[in-house]
């Protein structure tokens, strides 16, 4: 009977929708146990280290070239033998290996240029998935008067900011403390609110919040704002009160495919296959295997590795995904509706314009088209076009 | 591999689905009231529709598009109209108003109310003879400017007394479906909703005159009559919702049934018409690529699209709302600590 009730909604349109937060909302954050080897991309990067060299664990393999304008640090999160491969470093763990401590400091006691100091030295960025140098975004040129921390992870599924608000508001606080001084913020807001799908896009952060608008081709600094991802602040903490450069994140680990979803600690450049395998995911049994969210995120190569951006691994099924053929167009306007910036999205795939590099594909338009159109594949295509010709 | 990877179980068919099960209460209702020559008429509309459908280089029978079309046809349909009749309103409604515009999503104006355009001026005698019997009992459309009109009675109107079409034969049984698809938000509630309460509105304030009016001064000032008579309840849930030849903007859509109210209004007061719904639903289809132009072009244009758009709540990507803070202490929203703790 429920057989043929599933049937009827579905011929209907009515399949409900799966249920995404609900999978990892409540899942603490358990360690994942450390991989036999880790795999650090490194490309453009100049390495501190050699093939063959040992390394403890925190220690840094490789930096930016002094004349670079961003300055990126690599840190090991494991102890071992070095390896270098090409664009990559591989360290292979060895059991005893030992980890450099870092320096444990007083929050109190530092001014904003130590604080900007640590944040570079430990290699933070962006964890929301930008990978942006945060030390960076720490730069006094702008009059900044409220740190925002952005807690909205919008994509469906990821809980893993969430359980960070949850259960370290302790180091979130301290955290935000810091990048406030580093700014000289007079406000710090924590934001874990999250009324509708693209809330965690930066811009509508500050719009949401502070009631600001970005004029196109600015950043948020321009309007005297700063937003920093949850994970990216605790990170600065860390940094700064226990000397722990950035060497691992959290990630949740969902979708129909995954035996034991839930919200995972792990050493970055974890193999993903590996996550894959504590978590009991069945490759075989899964349509798609995603990093970085189900909708702004990217399939999955099998020797892909956990970066600093990664927000999670998700594995979904053939009903997830919601594969079918696509389907001539209706202009129903359910992609001009969803669309948060009200690009006209038909009009834009059918005829490009310079609107159309406004488009950060958030893939709202794709998930609502009944005619099963890629339509954020088209509009990224046509901006690559338009992007050309400007 | 690139993104997406989700999609929303939505399909164009499903949404085909959605319009046919809700045209079915009113189709079924006509059936029941008008016994079986209503059964032959709509099913010689479907299958008209249908036939000429599978003839196309590019058919889209699977889809259910050329069902959903005959469904609607039918409901337009004079209440008496014969099924040879009905089969030519079918397949007008395809090979007219819909294949050679290049098939699905392509036609400017509804198919279904173009048939009954060029039919209305084809065939005058099908969609204006007065006669419409029932029970034995022989009258005239309220709506309609004629001697022998007779005013109707409230209840008449709600139950589907009022002679009128096929559709019209269980008003509550359109508004049963209309509701129906609102609910599942297979069309825009606004433009019903804009729809309705603007035919309302005109009805009220329209002055009167017999010279405006004909034989039928109770069309001034009485909007319940507006509202069930003729084809109303039909166009404001199954014509202007059909998104093909409505404006893709929400705003764009508003305007849209604002359109159509003033042209259905003006055509029942203005003209010897009884029934202007389905001339006034190809009036606005033709304002639909303007109204498109006019609301999202220009708003694009301007920059100000980025702006608050915290209202909207249709049609939108579903997770939103969904999320809790579970661990009850702590307000869910943001959370203000204006002092560093860390010092």
């Amino acid at each position: 009977m429920s057989a043929l009730r599933a049937r009827i909604a579905a011929l209907l349109g009515l399949a409900a929708p799966v249920p995404t937060r609900k999978l990892t909302r409540d899942a603490a954050i358990v360690w994942l146990p450390p991989p036999a080897t880790v795999r650090l991309p490194v490309a453009g990067l100049d390495l501190a280290v050699a093939t063959g060299e040992l390394v403890a664990a925190h220690a840094l393999v490789a930096r930016s070239p002094a004349t670079a304008r961003w300055q990126r640090r690599v840190h090991t999160p494991l102890g071992g033998r070095v390896e270098v491969v090409d664009g990559a470093i591989a360290v292979h763990g060895a059991p005893a290996a030992a980890t450099i401590e870092g320096r444990h400091r007083d929050p109190g006691s530092l001014d904003r240029d130590e604080v900007v100091a640590a944040a570079r030295e430990a290699g933070i960025v962006g964890l929301g998935g930008g990978m942006f140098p945060t030390y960076a975004k720490l730069d006094p040129a702008h009059p900044i008067d409220t740190v925002l921390v952005n807690g909205c992870e919008s994509e469906p599924y990821f809980t893993c900011d969430h359980r960070v608000l949850s259960e370290h508001r302790d180091e979130l606080d301290c955290g935000l403390a810091l990048a406030m001084r580093a700014v000289g913020a007079r406000a710090g807001v924590v934001v874990d609110r999250e009324a509708y799908y693209p809330a965690g896009y930066e811009r509508f952060v500050v719009r949401d919040q502070l009631g600001r608008d970005i004029p196109v081709r600015k950043l948020p600094r321009d309007v005297g704002a700063l937003v920093l991802n949850v994970q990216s602040v605790r990170a600065l903490h860390r940094a700064v009160c226990l000397g722990e450069p950035l060497v691992s994140r959290v990630i949740t680990v969902a979708g129909g495919a995954v035996r034991r979803p839930g919200n995972y600690q792990v050493l970055i450049g974890t193999p993903i296959a590996e996550v894959l395998a504590a978590c009991g995911v069945d490759p075989a049994h899964a349509a798609a295997i995603v990093a970085g969210g189900p909708m702004m995120g990217h399939g999955v190569a099998p020797d892909d590795v956990i970066t600093a951006g990664t927000g999670g691994v998700l594995a979904l099924t053939a009903a997830e995904v919601g594969a079918r053929a696509e389907h001539p167009c209706i202009r129903c306007g359910r992609c001009v509706d969803a669309c948060p910036i009200g690009l006209p999205v038909p009009l834009l795939v059918e005829r490009p314009g310079p609107e159309v590099l406004r488009c950060f594909g958030c893939g709202a338009c794709h998930y609502v088209c009944p005619s099963a159109i890629p339509l954020t594949s088209r509009l990224r295509e046509a901006s690559v076009q338009e992007f050309r010709w400007e | 591999m690139k993104g997406p990877f989700l999609r929303s179980p939505q399909s164009t068919r499903g949404l085909m689905v959605q319009v046919v099960v809700a045209a079915s209460p009113a189709l079924f209702a006509a059936v029941v009231r008008l016994g079986a020559p209503a059964a032959a008429a709509i099913l010689s509309a479907v299958a008209g529709a249908v036939a000429v459908e599978a003839t196309l280089k590019h058919r889209s029978v699977a889809d259910g598009s050329a069902v959903v079309t005959g469904a609607i046809v039918a409901l337009l349909l004079p209440a008496d109209a014969p099924p040879w009749l009905a089969a030519i309103a079918g397949a007008l409604a395809i090979g007219l108003g819909k294949a050679p515009w290049g098939g699905l999503g392509k036609n400017p104006f509804n198919p279904a109310a173009l048939s009954r355009a060029v039919l209305m001026v084809a065939l005058p005698a099908h969609f204006f003879a007065p006669a419409w019997r029932w029970d034995a009992v022989t009258a005239a459309s309220p709506l309609s400017k004629e001697i022998g009109a007779t005013a109707p009675s409230w209840t008449a109107l709600v139950v589907g007394d009022a002679p009128g079409c096929l559709g019209q034969a269980a008003p509550w049984a359109v508004v049963a479906g209309g509701l129906l698809l609102v609910a599942l938000r297979t069309i825009d509630w606004r433009v019903p909703l804009a729809y309705l309460s603007a035919i309302a509105a005109i009805a009220l304030v329209l002055p009167g005159g017999a010279r405006v009016t004909g034989h039928a001064p109770w069309l001034v000032g009485d909007p319940m009559l507006h509202l069930f008579g003729g084809g109303t309840l039909v166009a404001a849930f199954f014509l202007l919702t059909d998104p093909a030849t409505a404006p893709m903007s929400q705003g764009g859509r508003i305007a849209f049934a604002w359109i159509a109210a003033i042209a259905t209004m003006a055509i029942r007061n203005f003209t010897p018409y009884p029934d202007g719904a389905a001339l006034a639903v190809l009036l606005a289809n033709a304002c639909a690529p303007w109204l498109d132009r006019v609301t999202i072009e220009r708003r694009t244009q301007l920059g100000t699209s980025s702006r608050a758009r915290r209202g909207r709540r249709e049609w939108r990507v579903p997770w939103g709302r969904q999320r809790e803070v579970s661990d009850g202490a702590r307000p869910s929203g943001g959370t203000r600590s204006s002092r560093p703790t860390g010092s």
